[in-house]
């Protein structure tokens, strides 16, 4: 890219780690714009940590937060995963966020309280579904970019977005539109870690989805105790915004589409 | 593919995976996850990594046997015996 406008490498400063030359910076020099804010937004953990606590401290102080829980069974999910991927390489393999996410996206279709904003106007509805997906980055922070109309993609098509969001949020490679578009935040803890999370709403979003780690844990199906891997689902919602009841409504809604993961 | 072949790949790999990585410092018998703190995501980025780069299928079904260092190095080994 950088030959093909006429730039030369060697004299540009990377804003990537380590220095690295990034797209954008290639971008900055062929538009000219020597100095000036970067378009992208680099891995400054100490900025990161600032931004954090920002937002942070106004959220507990702004946001009237309700906070609801329930347990899913992920018996179907794991299963309807496992045989989707024993026949994929690995570029194409999904991962449970991914189910996780799209669920949350169909469920948002029928709760629109809970995607959108709170503002001095108060609630206004997302113009789409945007899911921010906190990432966390290694040496601390987190970043949560929008996957934008999570509802509207495929399976495979969400994969592919958090994979590269995932790695771009790591190389400090994410746009700062990404990062402003998200409509509702949802929090994977991945598979390691705790059971339970209890969100800080991101404002000026109006609620956040929570999923702990899958554990094996007894449970009961037409009478007998199993052993089933369960994973605890939490919202925490503006109680401007919405209401308990719709909350709960909403999150098991979210539960119920996990047992059905091939309609997702 | 020699097994010092096959630990200088993974060694290389999860330093793609973990910059902060310091080779001479990991325990080779512990949890890889742990160890390094890497995620799902980043695992499944090794997986893809290692048989793009060794010419193997991992199959997720054996992801268990890539828990340690020291069990994904025998692990790589014997699918590489497979593969040839």
């Amino acid at each position: 890219m950088a030959s093909e406008r006429g730039i030369a490498l060697a004299g540009l400063g990377g804003s990537g780690p380590g220095g690295a030359i990034l797209y954008a910076d290639v971008e900055r020099a062929a538009a000219g714009a020597v100095s000036g804010p970067a378009p992208t937004k680099r891995l400054d953990l100490k900025e990161m940590r600032r931004a954090i606590a920002a937002a942070m401290a106004r959220s507990k102080r702004e946001i009237p937060h309700y906070y609801l829980s329930t347990t899913v069974d992920l018996t179907s999910a794991f299963a309807w995963l496992e045989a989707a991927n024993a026949t994929r390489s690995p570029t194409q393999r999904l991962l449970l966020a991914a189910l996780l996410l799209k669920a949350v996206a169909r469920a948002l279709g029928e709760a629109p309280e809970f995607n959108g904003f709170f503002t001095a106007a108060g609630f206004q509805p997302g113009s789409g579904i945007h899911i921010g997906t906190a990432i966390a980055i290694r040496g601390g922070g987190l970043v949560a970019p929008a996957i934008r109309d999570a509802d509207k993609l495929s399976l495979d098509e969400l994969m592919a977005r958090l994979r590269d969001l995932v790695t771009r949020a790591r190389s400090g490679a994410l746009r700062s539109s990404e990062l402003s578009d998200p409509t509702i935040t949802v929090t994977n803890l991945g598979e390691r870690g705790v059971e339970t999370v209890f969100g800080v709403i991101y404002p000026p979003q109006v609620s956040l989805v929570g999923f702990g780690i899958p554990v094996e844990r007894p449970w009961a199906v037409a009478g007998e105790v199993v052993a089933r891997r369960v994973l605890t689902a939490t919202l925490a919602a503006d109680h401007r915004a919405s209401d308990g009841h719709r909350g709960a409504l909403f999150l098991a809604d979210i539960d119920r589409r996990l047992q059905s993961p091939e309609t997702l | 593919m020699t097994r010092d072949d096959i630990t200088a790949v993974l060694i290389e790999e999860l330093g793609q995976i973990a910059p902060e990585t310091d080779a001479s410092r990991l325990d080779p018998n512990a949890e890889l996850r742990e160890e390094l703190d890497i995620d799902s995501m980043d695992f499944l980025n090794l997986v893809t990594a290692l048989t793009e780069r060794l010419a193997i299928d991992i199959p997720e079904a054996d992801y268990p046997n890539l828990a340690t260092f020291n069990h994904a190095v025998d692990y790589l080994a014997q699918r590489l015996a497979i593969a040839e």
